[in-house]
Formats: C-alpha cells, sequence, structure tokens
C-alpha cells in the first residue's frame, strides 16, 4: 500500500511556511488553550517536520482515528462544550496538529492554511487590540506566502515569495479598506453571541465581603474612558456611581439584579450646574452601567434603564465595548420620603452578628443627639482614632465588622463602606453602599478621563429625614487624599504607587498616556464603527439619509473602479519592453557624441571614427558602445537595458 | 477541457453532460479564435478564468467569516474578511495576467512508431519584465509539467500524446493554463493550430529473416549506389532522391523526372510488400518497417518497392524516413482524410 510508504521529503519547501503561518495564528490563543493542546500542536509540527526531513512513514489510519477521538474528548472534557470562541478554537488547533498526521500531499496544506485563517478568525473575536490589526496582517501575509511557496513549480527563495505575497496584499488593502468603510453595518445579530466566560475580565463584582480577601489587587485596566464636553468636575466630584448593596448577612453585602424602577428617576432631585460627557465603557459582562453620580439625561437609544436605587443598567450583559452619553448633576436630593418597609430594609442587621459593633453604635447614637451629628461623629472616629488605610489588610473571620472596628483596624474602602454602614443601621438610620468608581485621570494627550480598574471604590448613601439619600465616603475621613487626589495619585503605607501620575518616569508617563490615547482613538475610530457611525461617517462623505443601498452601490463602484486601476498596474507589471529600446537609447547618445553615424556603419567603426574626433569621451563611449553590443546580441536581460539606459543618461553630463 | 487535477468537487462531475458540454464550449471557442499561427501571442480576449474547488472553498470560507463578522459586528473580522476577498479578486486579475502576452510556438514533433508517445514541442516564451510561474500545457487529460518562465525567457513544454496506429497524430487544439498565484483560479487560453505528428507503423517484434542481399560480387557496400550507368529518365515518386532528379529536364519541360540508372538492382537489399509472408496488410507494413530499421542500424542500402511506391536502394536518414512515411501512409484513401487519432 502506497499509504506506508514513507514521506518523498517534496514538501520541505512548503511545509515549514505552512507550520510556520499555522504556529502564528495559534500565539494568540496560547495564553487560553489548555496546555495539553499546544502540547499536541507543538508535537506534531515538530514530529512532522522530522518525518519529512528523515522520509518516515506516517501513522496507520487507526491511530489517527484513535488520537482524533481522544482529542475532541478532551476538548469536550475542558470546557464542557464545543461552541464558543474557547473550545473553538481548541477545536481549530487540535484539527491542524492532527491534520498534520495525515498531511501527505503538497495540496493536503489548503486545510491546514483554512485553519489557520480561522485561528486569526477566532483570536479576532476574542481581543481586539491595538497591535491586533498589524497582528492579523502579518498573519494573512505568512499565510499567504505559505500558499504560495506551496503551489510554486520551481524552488524559490524565501524572499521572492515573501515579496509577491506582499505585493498582492498591498494591492487588496485598498480594495479591503472601501469594503470595510462601506459594507453596510447592521445593529441586530442573526444569533445569539455566546457569552465567553472563559476570559473573564476584571472589573467590580456585585458583592463585597470585606475581610474575606486580605489584598486587592490594583490593576490598571481601563474600566472607562471619559469625555466631558462640559467642565471637568474637581476630583472629589468624580464619583461613578455603579451598583447598590443592601443586604447584609453579618460577612457580605449584596444587591438586586437590575431591575426596572417605576419612578426611580422622579424621586430624585438635580442640583448645581450640569456635566455632560460621553463614557465608553469596557466590556465588563455585566449590566451595570456607570455615570458621573446619578445621571439626569443618557442615551435613550442603548436600552439603558434605571432601576429602583437610581443606578443605571442594560437588559443584556455588556461584553463589547460601548459609549454613550449622559448627563449628570454634580449634587442631587432623593426619596424624602422613604416607606416602612424600606426603612426596614435599609436597617435591617442579622442577629447575633457584629454585636459589639451594634452596642458601640447604640451607645454613640445616645451621645450625639441628632443622626447628623452621630454620623459627622463616627467619621471623626474614623478619622481620629487609630484607622489606616491599607490594601493589604488582615483577614478578619466570623464578625468582620467587630473585629475590624476594634482589632485590627486596619483596611480599604470596602471596610469602612461596610463598618460605616453597619453603624449607620445599628443606630436605626437607614444606609446602603454603593459600588463604583471614584477619580479618574486626565489624558493631556487626548484630552478624556481614564478610569482603572484601581480606581474602584465603596461607599454610603444614608437617609435622613427632609434630607433624604445622601452620599457619605468614610474612607475621605481615613484618608482624603484617597479622595481628593485619587488613588493613583495616593501612596499609602508606601503600598499602591500605581502608574499613572506616578510613573517612574515623566518619558514613561508621556509614553504611558500616549498609548492610551492611541487605543481611545483605535477604540472610536475603528472599533466603534457600528451602524451608527457609519451612518454619520457617510453624511459626513455627503451621503444623504445614508441606507444599505446606497452604502453597497458606493462599494460596488468602488470596488470597480480599483479593480480597474488594479488590472492597468497589473498590465504595466507584465507589458514587454519598449520594442527597440537600445537603437533609441544609441541614436540618443550619437546624437550627444555629435557626430552622425554613417549608412551601415557599425557601432565598432563608428566609435573608432568617434574617438579620432573626441579623445576626451572614449571611456564612456566605448561602455555604451559594448553595453548596446550586449544589448543587441547577447541574451535578453532586462539588467544589460537598465545599464545601457543609465550609461546613456549620464553621457551628456560627463561632457561638460 | 477537462482536468486531470482533483478537486474538493469531483462529486459534482457528471461525465456525460461535462462532455457535451465540453465539446459546444470547443466548437464556440473554435469559431470565436480561429485557426492560430504556428507562432501566437495570446491576447486577453482569448484567455478564460474559474474558480478551482480550493477557489470556491475559499469562497465559502470568505462568506461564513463575513456572516460571523457581521453578526458579532467585530471590525478586525472585519478587516481580515475583507483583506481575504480583496486577495481573491487580485488573484483573479493576477491569475488572468499571468497568460496574457505569452508567445507559443510550435517547436515540432519528431516521428514516432505507432504505440510511441508523439512528443510536441511547443515554446513558451515571456517577453515582459515579470515572472510567470506555474505554466502548464494540456490537452483533454494529457498535461506537459508545471514551470515557470523568468523574464525574457523562454522553454519548452512537452505534450506527449499517445499514439495507437500508424498516419498521423492530429493536435488540433491544445490549452495553456495557470493556477498562478493561490489557485483559486485557473485562467487558460485555447490554441488551434491544427498540428500533426507523423506516425510509422508499428515494428514488428519476431520478424523472417529479410530478403538476402542480391549482390553476386559480394561488394554491396560500397557498389550498392546504383548510379553507374544512365538507363534513362521516369516520373518522380515521392522518396526518389533529389540527386537523382532531372533538374536540367525540369527547367526545360517543367516536369519533374527521376534519372534511372541500371544496375541499381545488382547488388543491394530489396524489401517488397508482395514476398513479405503476414497475414494481413498491417502486419505486413510492421514486418517491412522492423526490416527497414535493422538495415538502416547496420547502415545496408536498402530499396522498398510496395505497391505505388518504389524506392531505389539507399540508405541514410532521408531515406529511411522516406521508406518509414510511405508505409505509415500505405492504402491511405486520401491523403487529406485524417488517419490516426484527433486530439482536441
Amino acid at each position: 500500500m502506497s499509504k506506508r510508504t514513507g514521506t518523498d521529503g517534496s514538501l520541505l519547501a512548503s511545509l515549514p511556511w505552512t507550520l510556520g503561518a499555522l504556529a502564528f495564528s495559534v500565539i494568540p490563543h496560547l495564553q487560553y488553550l489548555p496546555i495539553w493542546v499546544t502540547a499536541i500542536f507543538l508535537a506534531c509540527s515538530g514530529w512532522r517536520l522530522q518525518v519529512e526531513r528523515k522520509r518516515w512513514r506516517l501513522p496507520p489510519a487507526w491511530i489517527r482515528i484513535v488520537l482524533s477521538l481522544m482529542c475532541f474528548i478532551g476538548v469536550l472534557a475542558s470546557y464542557q462544550s464545543v461552541s464558543g470562541v474557547g473550545p473553538g478554537s481548541a477545536l481549530l488547533a487540535v484539527m491542524a496538529a492532527l491534520k498534520l498526521l495525515e498531511t501527505r500531499q503538497r495540496r493536503d496544506q489548503f486545510v491546514l492554511l483554512f485553519i489557520s485563517i480561522f485561528l486569526i478568525m477566532s483570536s479576532l473575536l476574542r481581543e481586539q487590540y491595538l497591535w491586533s490589526l498589524p497582528y492579523l496582517m502579518t498573519g494573512v501575509l505568512f499565510t499567504m506566502t505559505a500558499w504560495l511557496r506551496m503551489s510554486e513549480a520551481r524552488r524559490v527563495s524565501v524572499g521572492r515569495s515573501l515579496k509577491t505575497g506582499a505585493r498582492l496584499m498591498a494591492y487588496s488593502i485598498p480594495l479591503m479598506i472601501a469594503m470595510w468603510v462601506f459594507f453596510p453595518r447592521i445593529a441586530t445579530p442573526f444569533w445569539a453571541v455566546p457569552i465567553d466566560t472563559s476570559s473573564a475580565t476584571s472589573g467590580l463584582s456585585d458583592r463585597m465581603s470585606p475581610g474575606d480577601i486580605s489584598s486587592l489587587s490594583l490593576s490598571n485596566a481601563v474600566a472607562f474612558r471619559v469625555k466631558f464636553t462640559s467642565n471637568v468636575p474637581p476630583p472629589h466630584e468624580r464619583y461613578w456611581r455603579g451598583l447598590v448593596l443592601h443586604r447584609f448577612n453579618g460577612r457580605t453585602w449584596t444587591g438586586n439584579e437590575p431591575s426596572r424602577g417605576s419612578s426611580a428617576r422622579d424621586a430624585v432631585e438635580y442640583l448645581g450646574d450640569p456635566v455632560a460627557y460621553e463614557i465608553t465603557l469596557e466590556p465588563t459582562r455585566q449590566r451595570w452601567v456607570f455615570a458621573l453620580e446619578i445621571p439626569y439625561e443618557w442615551d435613550r437609544n442603548k436600552r439603558f434603564f434605571m432601576a429602583g436605587q437610581q443606578q443605571l443598567a442594560i437588559i443584556q450583559p455588556i461584553d463589547q465595548r460601548i459609549t454613550y452619553n449622559a448627563v449628570s448633576y454634580p449634587d442631587f436630593r432623593l426619596n424624602n420620603e422613604l416607606q416602612q418597609f424600606e426603612r426596614n430594609r435599609y436597617t435591617r442587621l442579622p442577629d447575633d452578628s457584629n454585636s459589639r459593633t451594634v452596642e458601640l453604635a447604640r451607645n454613640m447614637r445616645k451621645s450625639a443627639g441628632s443622626s447628623e451629628a452621630y454620623i459627622n461623629q463616627v467619621l471623626r472616629k474614623f478619622n481620629e482614632e487609630e484607622f489606616f488605610y491599607t490594601l493589604e489588610p488582615p483577614p478578619l473571620g466570623n464578625n468582620p465588622v467587630d473585629r475590624f472596628l476594634f482589632d485590627t483596624k486596619q483596611g480599604f474602602c470596602e471596610h469602612y463602606a461596610s463598618a460605616f454602614a453597619v453603624l449607620m443601621r445599628a443606630a436605626g438610620i437607614p444606609s446602603r453602599i454603593v459600588l463604583g468608581y471614584q477619580g479618574g485621570e486626565i489624558n493631556p494627550m487626548g484630552q478624556y478621563m481614564i478610569v482603572r480598574q484601581a480606581d474602584a471604590h465603596a461607599w454610603n448613601e444614608v437617609w435622613l429625614p427632609r434630607r433624604g439619600w445622601y452620599r457619605v465616603d468614610p474612607t475621605g475621613a481615613v484618608a482624603p487624599e484617597r479622595i481628593r487626589e485619587g488613588r493613583s495619585g495616593a501612596m499609602f503605607d508606601g503600598i499602591g504607587a500605581s502608574w499613572g501620575l506616578n510613573a517612574p518616569s515623566e518619558f514613561l508617563y508621556q509614553l504611558t498616556m500616549t498609548w492610551d490615547a492611541l487605543n481611545a482613538k483605535w477604540n472610536e475610530w475603528i472599533l466603534a464603527y457600528g451602524p451608527d457611525n457609519q451612518g454619520k461617517f457617510m453624511e459626513w462623505l455627503g451621503m444623504q439619509k445614508p441606507d444599505w443601498r446606497k452604502m453597497m452601490l458606493t462599494l460596488v463602484a468602488i470596488v470597480v473602479l480599483l479593480t480597474a486601476i488594479i488590472s492597468v498596474m497589473l498590465i504595466m507589471r507584465y507589458r514587454p519592453p519598449a520594442k527597440d529600446e537600445a537603437a533609441r537609447l544609441y541614436r540618443k547618445f550619437t546624437g550627444a557624441a555629435g557626430l552622425e553615424p554613417e549608412m551601415g556603419e557599425t557601432p565598432f567603426s563608428y566609435f573608432a571614427r568617434l574617438i579620432i574626433e573626441r579623445s576626451e569621451i572614449t571611456t564612456e563611449a566605448d561602455d555604451i558602445t559594448s553595453l548596446y553590443l550586449d544589448v543587441r546580441y547577447g541574451p535578453p536581460e532586462l539588467a544589460s537595458v537598465k545599464a545601457l539606459q543609465t550609461a546613456v543618461s549620464e553621457f551628456p553630463r560627463q561632457r561638460q | 477541457m477537462s482536468s486531470t487535477t482533483s478537486t474538493y468537487l469531483d462529486f459534482l462531475k457528471f461525465p456525460a453532460f461535462r462532455e457535451a458540454a465540453q465539446i459546444r464550449v470547443q466548437r464556440w471557442a473554435r469559431k470565436r479564435q480561429g485557426t492560430d499561427k504556428a507562432v501566437t501571442q495570446l491576447k486577453s480576449r482569448r484567455i478564460y478564468i474559474l474558480p478551482t474547488g480550493v477557489g470556491l472553498v475559499f469562497g465559502l470560507m470568505t462568506f461564513t467569516m463575513l456572516l460571523g463578522s457581521m453578526n458579532y459586528n467585530n471590525n478586525l473580522s472585519f478587516v481580515l474578511t475583507f483583506l481575504l476577498v480583496g486577495v481573491g479578486f487580485v488573484s483573479m486579475h493576477q491569475c488572468q495576467r499571468n497568460l496574457v502576452g505569452l508567445e507559443i510556438a510550435f517547436a515540432g514533433v519528431d516521428p514516432v512508431f505507432a504505440g510511441q508517445a508523439a512528443e510536441f514541442k511547443i515554446a513558451i516564451t515571456n517577453h515582459s519584465k515579470n515572472r510567470r510561474p506555474h505554466l502548464r500545457l494540456y490537452v483533454g487529460g494529457i498535461t506537459s509539467h508545471i514551470d515557470d518562465l523568468e523574464p525574457g525567457e523562454s522553454r519548452v513544454f512537452y505534450l506527449e500524446l499517445p499514439t495507437s496506429e500508424r498516419g498521423r497524430v492530429y493536435l488540433e487544439r491544445f490549452g495553456v493554463r495557470t493556477l498562478f498565484p493561490f489557485e483559486l483560479f485557473r485562467s487558460w487560453a485555447w490554441l488551434h493550430m491544427d498540428l500533426s505528428g507523423l506516425v510509422y507503423p508499428k515494428a514488428a517484434r519476431n520478424v523472417p529473416e529479410p530478403p538476402p542481399t542480391q549482390s553476386a560480387h559480394g561488394h554491396r557496400q560500397h557498389d550498392a549506389r546504383g548510379e553507374e550507368d544512365f538507363a534513362g529518365l521516369r516520373r518522380f515518386h515521392v522518396g526518389d532522391s533529389p540527386r537523382h532528379v532531372a533538374w536540367k529536364a525540369y527547367a526545360r519541360s517543367g516536369e519533374l523526372l527521376s534519372k534511372q540508372f541500371s544496375g541499381a538492382d545488382t547488388s543491394s537489399q530489396w524489401f517488397e510488400f508482395d514476398q513479405v509472408e503476414a497475414a494481413d496488410v498491417e502486419q505486413r507494413l510492421s514486418i517491412l518497417t522492423r526490416w527497414i530499421i535493422d538495415a538502416d542500424r547496420t547502415q545496408r542500402d536498402y530499396g522498398l518497392r510496395i505497391p505505388g511506391h518504389e524506392f531505389s536502394p539507399a540508405h541514410g536518414e532521408g531515406h529511411r524516413h522516406r521508406c518509414l512515411e510511405a508505409l505509415a501512409f500505405f492504402d491511405a484513401a486520401e491523403p487529406d482524410m485524417k488517419v490516426g487519432r484527433v486530439y482536441s
């Protein structure tokens, strides 16, 4: 059976390139792929190359079938699913590895190259960074080069294949741009986009258990970017309200799933001057939408709604970057009246937990006289006693609030917010916890604000009769600089120094800021090019009432035009050299020499006659004569025509 | 046109339908293009192009990717998809351009014996400043090797057409095709040069001894030309040596006459159709062919006498060719009628 004979080494010219293209396409998946998939891929690639070199045999069919089954089951076991980007790319990688085991002919490599393209595609579905564009371009170039090497008859140098690949790609880039710009984008997907849980992003969690985590990692990842169309609020007013937690079980605070509050917005009284801004929110895979305090207005067409506790939310989890406009007022009044059930809800504490705190609160409330005085007293306690702000507090155990208030006295915003809320509730004052971001850093390169995950914050809202809900930030009492300058600017116990304003050097700071500004532009111009932006761009181009028909027509027209241009360029590339270029050049030379050749005179005798009259140009005339004879009688080579061209064009200059 | 290249879509091939369609298309092309000269430069209007199986799969892939990009509203996937669509577009034009301007020239075909493959030599010249990769000639399922042409380069491609019977092998038309750059498209041109090659009869393997040399004096070698004594003139027959043509008489009368010499028969071998003992005509011709080959190999003089033709004993390449040619066309009803296999 021919199957069992060794390979013939005929794939040696193309296989390394095919493998290289495949490997390049796998790179962005490496951090997500199970380690065994990577191992199988690498092993099969290396082994297959060695097979081709050493003319070994390929494995028999049964081994391949068993391996395929095992790999399929393996992927299923690793992901509990075979759909979605994660398992999809794992399957592609495994398929490529297994296909290698039966890649016998030149043409089998087509399948590998198709897989290579799909791998690039699936990496784009997962993440679209700024470098993804050059990455995908390079990936396509490698794939196309491998493709070319597969179909070359003679062995050509790698440089040549790369050059041809790059040239063909360069021709297609204008076509790509035209199609990209004009291809009509649609708003509604054809099928539900599966949410990929394998690559959860860092972000706010919807629960809070201070004392469970003993260190808070500061991620410099961008949470969102804000462009202000009015004045930028001062740092201590930059409270980006997110979700509200009101349920406490002694250790953990939780809130409600977002649901539409019927008259949530009517309960708000907005005070002060409005602030208008546009937020570009990175995907959170949650339904909470962040805004400055309680927003007054927001994009009506974004399917946002205001939930019962005045939080902004969206009906579907945010798995793509979204941009929205909003208007907020720096100050607000809320719920002057509180129903009895609400009062209960916001003052409820679990029995027999944190009892020392409850007792402390009752005593302090009694001595304070009024609720306002009590609140101030609590804040003063945080400020004046030995409370420390630290990102690495000790763990707190079963009665976290007690232990925090009386023993450790170290913590970050969550500890203070939690303790404060318990102290309020124990004294009968309705209170709740708000999770969101506090602060934000202006990027001078792009005139916008960056709010990072490290700016995540927790604070409180308390309710007082006749005043309604209002914000109290106990962390501000302990570490006012945290609120004044934002976390990026603060140094707490020597830790917590992060990038941004505290970047090691001015240069690095500039660099990070420029990079972020580039990313912001990238998001704004490239990634956010959806139905809305496309419509706006078409209008800017002068298209009236853009719709998909007009865009498709424009697309077709431009593609036809570009194709015609490419066609002409190709014709120019393939045109034969001018018919008698040599004769024309020679005539130019005799003209410049100032001596008319006689009828039937050979170049040699003309040369002899010429140097008698003008001996000063002997060398040049000799060069030109022999080059002319080369072109005329030598093998047809473009190089010699070119040499003659240069010699003749330089000839008159040398005369002077 | 048919192709030996297997594609992923083999199952779509309905042999009968394909054949009928092919014949129609071929007739149409022939009518449209007319007969080509032996040296023909390919113009763009006669170059045809269709996607290959790989090209169709590629198209399907980009379409799937487009749907995916639209669904996810993923602008970088759009970039990737449209880049590939662009590459497809460009490769279509590049594929067609790879043939335009090529010079195709017939460079001869040597006579073969029936059963051997006639090797049609066709030179392709690339007059342009650019490389022309992945060129190939084909006719029916027969293909030449694949080769690339550097700028200014000329290369001979071979089409080896099997023969089975004596007479001629006709190459009415052949194609030149390319898959460059990505094998997504196949572009081709048909050439109708009406080429043909000569097919001698098949040489028999086991043959009876040829008739003995008729030389009594034993010096048949140098004496065998039969040119000693002029014996008169007779009408010229195809195969007569030009040296025997009476050129003076031709100048006078305009009639081609051959000089006859006496004594020609005395010292040479005659192969006569009537003397061969064999079952049928083809067998006889085969045996005669073998005798001629053997005699030629040993540089002996030999003459051939078959109904309608007589070649006086001689030797040499020309003589051998004339004799074998006469055998090849023996009994052909009309010289114009196509005898032998026609490839198109």
